[in-house]
């Protein structure tokens, strides 16, 4: 699929939608058909393993393939064939990802997806998206080098890199864990992708908000689980972006809070580590690939026709953009884990999971942030965008393709949710579990119901405050700002520090010239004397202005 | 005009709709057995007072960070 999207140029428009389309499908089709390890390539003493499939890699690759396809069918009315190959590829990069069974092939792709998706944000076409895509880049090669170099180091003491389980307390480990830690955006490292998953286009957020991230959750699945470190890093994963969301004002920025969140519940799950737990990590990896799609393509379509996605510029459209409406209720409802859509059937297994292991602070924190991803994600997104106040936006309906990508992921959260028997089948483990008892879906509604309700007196009883333009500082500001004040600080010593010494100097010389022509005047006006001193002023100034040469 | 009426006049449709199902939800608490994956959970409506005071809290601390974390919106501009 990779070296495929770069034939992409070679077609007209039309054909180029349906040979990607093609594309997708016969790389899924040979997931079927190849299992196992395959390719094989020795360089030197490395084997490179090109192609490892198993019961982990497959739900992701299976997910992956259905979010190029939609993400295809979403941006088939893009004129331009850079930013499809950019998606191809980096889609076609991220499943080579998943089938790496060696760590510097894994680097590779890694990497891949870095330069691949940076494109996307560069399509924003904005001075906001070049500037933020510098940064994304910077961030996401810094992830590749700690990943090499820790494959380096495993590699000199094992004589082999495998792409397994690694030991958290090894050098190569901690490198290795902090490179995954940053794509998956672990607190404090997840400033890029608030900063630059909004920036890139309708389209392109869509795509980013699918692959790179969840690729480092599968990394993290299959590298560190049940590394115990996780489950807390996890849980401040969902705790904190619940309130960054909550006074978001750009809805786009509200689900890149809102996909840290998110994330945060697969990595506890893959800290827990137990059987019930991975496949809870990677149920919710695939389920929420598609409802967190579902909402991007929603708020894609009201950027495209209305050309901003600020809560505080919308609302009413519910009135215009019906079907969009809808599909992003589908969405919210889904992320929200309401039963009978493809997020209470996921998360109920990670919440399963921490009850069975007794961490029950954890599993408070994550009830809280449930009640949070219900706030910001399933009640702020389709209220503030399609309800709230009437904006006096006129949009029409989104494009038929983008109607048609969001219905089937629309369809796709609602069957998920109906049919978790068939979903749980393509999970790794093959462990009994039933979400829809008694319990189960009377505490979920009855959660969900009442925050719900919480926000519906908030808002009828004016409390609610109005959105309003802003900027919300994250954990981006320390490299955006506070680096470069530091940086200010120093430089501005520095030069301080010059101008006093050159103010010395220039003392110091004055001195003298003054101090040899009293004494060239007391000795009668030599014109010997004067020589000297005039060759003497000259090498001083000579000094000064080589110095200033070269440190200037 | 009974009081209902006028209740679900002043609080709007749907929002009287959501009310109405939170109290069934309420009621279905002792239709069945139910009980929650930590023994907390199994106090009467504990998951309703949960999600009603997490969404309070979130709303709260919010707005109280809006001044901490909220800046101009060319603030990373200038």
């Amino acid at each position: 699929m990779f070296i495929g999207a770069f034939l992409i140029p070679l077609f007209p428009h039309f054909y180029r939608q349906i040979y990607m389309l093609l594309l997708v499908i016969l790389s899924a089709l040979a997931l079927f058909s190849v299992e196992g390890t395959h390719f094989v390539i020795q360089l030197k003493n490395i084997n490179f393993i090109l192609h490892q499939s198993d019961s982990l890699s497959f739900p992701f690759a299976i997910v992956f393939h259905i979010a190029a396809f939609i993400i295809i069918i979403y941006g088939s009315h893009i004129k331009d064939w850079k930013e499809q190959l950019a998606i191809m590829s980096y889609a076609g990069a991220s499943i080579a990802a998943l089938h790496a069974g060696d760590l510097f092939t894994l680097f590779l792709w890694w990497e891949a997806t870095a330069f691949t998706s940076v494109i996307l944000i560069f399509c924003g076409n904005t001075l906001r998206a070049y500037r933020s895509a510098f940064r994304y880049i910077i961030i996401q090669v810094g992830s590749g080098i700690l990943l090499l170099s820790g494959a380096i180091l495993l590699f000199q003491s094992n004589d082999e890199a495998i792409f397994q389980q690694l030991d958290i307390n090894s050098t190569p480990g901690l490198l290795i864990f902090i490179a995954f830690g940053i794509k998956a955006a672990f607190p404090f490292l997840n400033g890029w992708l608030q900063d630059s998953y909004p920036e890139a286009s309708e389209v392109g957020t869509v795509a980013l908000s699918s692959f790179t991230t969840k690729l480092a959750i599968y990394a993290l699945a299959r590298s560190f689980a049940g590394v115990e470190v996780l489950i807390y890093i996890g849980a401040l994963m969902t705790f904190f972006p619940i309130f960054f969301a909550v006074i978001e004002n750009d809805l786009r920025r509200v689900l890149a809070f809102s996909l840290n969140n998110q994330l945060g519940f697969m990595v506890v799950a893959i800290g827990i580590g137990t059987e019930l737990a991975i496949n809870g990590a990677v149920a919710h990896a695939f389920a929420h690939i598609i409802y967190k799609g579902l909402l991007f393509m929603s708020m894609g379509a009201v950027l495209y026709r209305v050309g901003t996605c600020k809560a505080s510029e919308l609302g009413g459209l519910f009135k215009y953009m019906p079907i969009t409406a809808v599909c992003s209720i589908v969405g919210a409802v889904s992320i929200s884990a309401f039963p009978l859509f493809s997020g209470f059937v996921a998360k109920s297994l990670i919440m399963s999971s921490l009850g069975y292991e007794g961490l029950t602070l954890i599993y408070f924190m994550l009830l809280f942030a449930s009640a949070g991803v219900l706030h910001h994600s399933g009640i702020k997104i389709p209220f503030f965008a399609f309800f709230a106040h009437n904006s006096g936006l006129k949009p029409k309906e989104a494009p038929i393709n983008m109607i048609a990508a969001m219905l089937i992921s629309s369809l796709l959260c609602i069957l998920i949710g109906i049919f978790p028997s068939l979903f749980y089948q393509i999970l790794p483990y093959n462990t009994y579990y039933q979400p829809y008892d008694f319990s189960h879906v009377v505490s979920q509604l009855q959660l969900l119901m009442f925050a719900v309700f919480a926000f519906i007196c908030l808002w009828h009883f004016k409390i609610y405050p109005p959105e309003l333009n802003s900027t919300v500082l994250n954990s981006d500001w320390f490299y955006r700002v506070l680096f470069y004040r530091i940086i200010n600080f120093f430089v501005n010593k520095v030069f301080n520090i010059w101008d006093n010494l050159s103010f010395n100097i220039m003392t110091l010389i004055k001195f003298l010239f003054l101090k040899i022509q009293n004494s060239s005047i007391q000795s009668g006006n030599s014109a010997v004397k004067v020589g000297r001193s005039t060759v003497l002023i000259l090498f001083s100034l000579g000094f000064v202005l080589v110095c200033n040469y070269l440190l200037f | 005009m009974s009081i209902f009426k006028r209740f679900v006049k002043s609080f709007g449709i749907p929002n009287s709709i959501a009310l109405l199902i939170c109290i069934i939800l309420l009621l279905l608490e002792f239709a069945g057995d139910r009980h929650g994956e930590t023994k907390y959970e199994d106090f009467i409506f504990f998951p309703a007072f949960f999600g009603f005071i997490s969404c309070i809290v979130i709303f709260k601390v919010g707005v109280a960070l809006r001044s901490v974390f909220m800046r101009d919106e060319d603030y990373y501009d200038k």
